[in-house]
């Protein structure tokens, strides 16, 4: 019995030493590459420490959103891209995601707002840039839509569990 | 599409995953052996299969689970995220990833040189073997060697060669070859050993999980730590034939004995005494190699081993750690 308590707990050890390991191995790459993937308490340290001069964010915002982000997470390796997250003032969920990424690069920023039925896709003119609009439906038959256009290096990306009205006037508040 | 672009898509990241899964796997089943003193090779070879199959159904089983397994906001709060590694550039230039796919390209090519090619090469040559040798006489040493054993009697084939030959063919026309110079060499209990450790090699080649187990291998061709595995389980497979051949002949030291003559004749060079870099190669075979040969004779001389419940609480109880720990490595 003594002999059998011993095995266990030695195995156990084992278990635990090899997640602690596996967390400091995880840790060392952010420690070593600063511009990792990484979370960011404001869109200005983003700026700052990662040296992306363009970041789009809207001037305007309904009213139904919280300000600022509830969530930014950033990176400028192997490629840049900025996600940004907000949240519905009433509800608590995440109603509104902006991101850039770099051009070409195979990132999926969340799947937090997931379009399950696409009723619509059509091209629309957003202030000389042709964007591709989005209409359908999230979980539970939620309207959402979702724009997304190309902005000199970067793909911008913006969805929102909304008709696409106010997603268009926020994407349009991103441009000069 | 760029190399992080490459380990961002599905395929890639089965590919960084697998390895990394099989990884874990790997260290959790050896320090599971070591804490719970599994000495039963075939116990042994049962934890061994959860590190070639498990690395392959992970990460489809683990993403129809949860699709947004693959997110950002998961890898961040993973225990262990692969891609982090992949990204790093050494000096700003050398990106890991290409290191990492040099390993699996030369993982790749080691498997298909010695693995791969080889058994295809051997099981084709199975089949079209003309029986090369000749049969021995019903009062040869090795009929009457062979006559004892109380199990099916495969064909035999002696080779008119001075060295010491033994192998066996699998397959449909399962055959055991000697040559002339190892009957000379052993005596009838010895032959007896020899013959009786083949024919439990062709037994359990016909077992169809031996030969589901080798096709798994092969979808892993690029995983060093399936291949490091393998090897392994090929080993123990030896340890395996060893106590069937005890088991069938009831004599231990006979196997030990042939296995003195016939494997173990040099003596025992560590490879660091040896100077000329030229030598070390062969030397560190050769080292090896005797060191499977000396546990495989320490494993005689201990006696079979017997567990007594077969193992399956620890197996189980090894498994669920292995599958939720990979779950959060990304």
């Amino acid at each position: 019995m003594h002999r059998k308590f011993f095995s266990f707990f030695y195995f156990a050890i084992t278990v635990v030493i090899l997640i602690a390991v596996l967390k400091i191995l995880n840790w060392l790459p952010m420690a070593i590459q600063k511009d990792a993937i990484r979370r960011y308490s404001s869109v200005e340290e983003v700026r700052l420490r990662l040296n992306i001069k363009n970041i789009y964010v809207p001037s305007y915002f309904p009213q139904n959103f919280t300000w600022p982000p509830s969530e930014i997470l950033a990176q400028n390796k192997p490629f840049t891209a900025v996600v940004m997250e907000f949240k519905h003032r009433e509800r608590g969920d995440i109603a509104l995601i902006i991101s850039q990424v770099a051009a070409g690069a195979n990132f999926v920023p969340d799947k937090k707002i997931k379009i399950l039925q696409v009723k619509e896709k059509v091209t629309y003119p957003l202030k000389g840039r042709n964007a591709v609009l989005e209409v359908g439906l999230c979980k539970n038959d939620e309207p959402c839509s979702r724009i997304s256009w190309d902005e000199g290096k970067y793909r911008v990306t913006v969805v929102m569990k909304s008709p696409p009205f106010d997603l268009i006037k926020v994407a349009d508040s991103m441009l000069r | 599409m760029s190399i992080s672009n490459f380990f961002n898509s599905y395929i890639g990241m089965y590919i960084a995953q697998s390895i990394c899964h099989a990884l874990i796997a790997a260290i959790i089943v050896d320090r599971s052996i070591q804490a719970w003193k599994i000495n039963n090779p075939l116990i042994k070879q049962r934890f061994r299969y959860i590190v070639i199959i498990s690395p392959i159904l992970s990460f489809p089983v683990y993403q129809t689970i949860n699709s947004g397994r693959g997110s950002v906001y998961f890898r961040l709060e993973a225990l262990f995220d692969i891609n982090r590694w992949l990204s790093l550039e050494l000096w700003g230039k050398f990106p890991l990833s290409l290191l990492f796919i040099i390993i699996l390209f030369i993982t790749t090519l080691i498997s298909f040189l010695q693995e791969i090619i080889p058994i295809l090469r051997h099981t084709i040559e199975s089949k079209e073997s003309t029986s090369e040798g000749e049969t021995p006489d019903d009062n040869s040493i090795v009929s009457k060697a062979l006559e004892s054993l109380p199990v099916e009697k495969p064909d035999i084939f002696i080779i008119d060669d001075n060295d010491f030959i033994l192998f066996s063919t699998t397959g449909k026309n399962t055959a055991i070859f000697l040559s002339t110079g190892l009957v000379k060499m052993l005596n009838i209990e010895q032959i007896q050993a020899a013959l009786a450790h083949e024919i439990a090699h062709i037994t359990r080649s016909r077992q169809p999980l031996i030969l589901m187990l080798f096709l798994l291998r092969i979808s892993m061709f690029f995983n060093p730590i399936v291949l490091v595995e393998f090897r392994k389980i090929v080993q123990e497979d030896e340890q395996i034939c060893d106590n069937i051949a005890v088991t069938l002949t009831g004599k231990p030291y006979a196997l030990i004995e042939t296995l003195k003559k016939l494997y173990y004749t040099h003596e025992d060079i560590a490879p660091v005494q040896i100077t000329k870099p030229s030598k070390i190669g062969a030397a560190l075979e050769e080292y090896s190699h005797n060191m499977l040969i000396k546990n495989r004779i320490m494993q005689l001389e201990q006696g079979l081993a017997h567990e007594k419940d077969g193992g399956w609480f620890k197996f189980i109880v090894t498994f669920i750690v292995i599958t939720i720990i990979n779950y959060f490595i990304v």
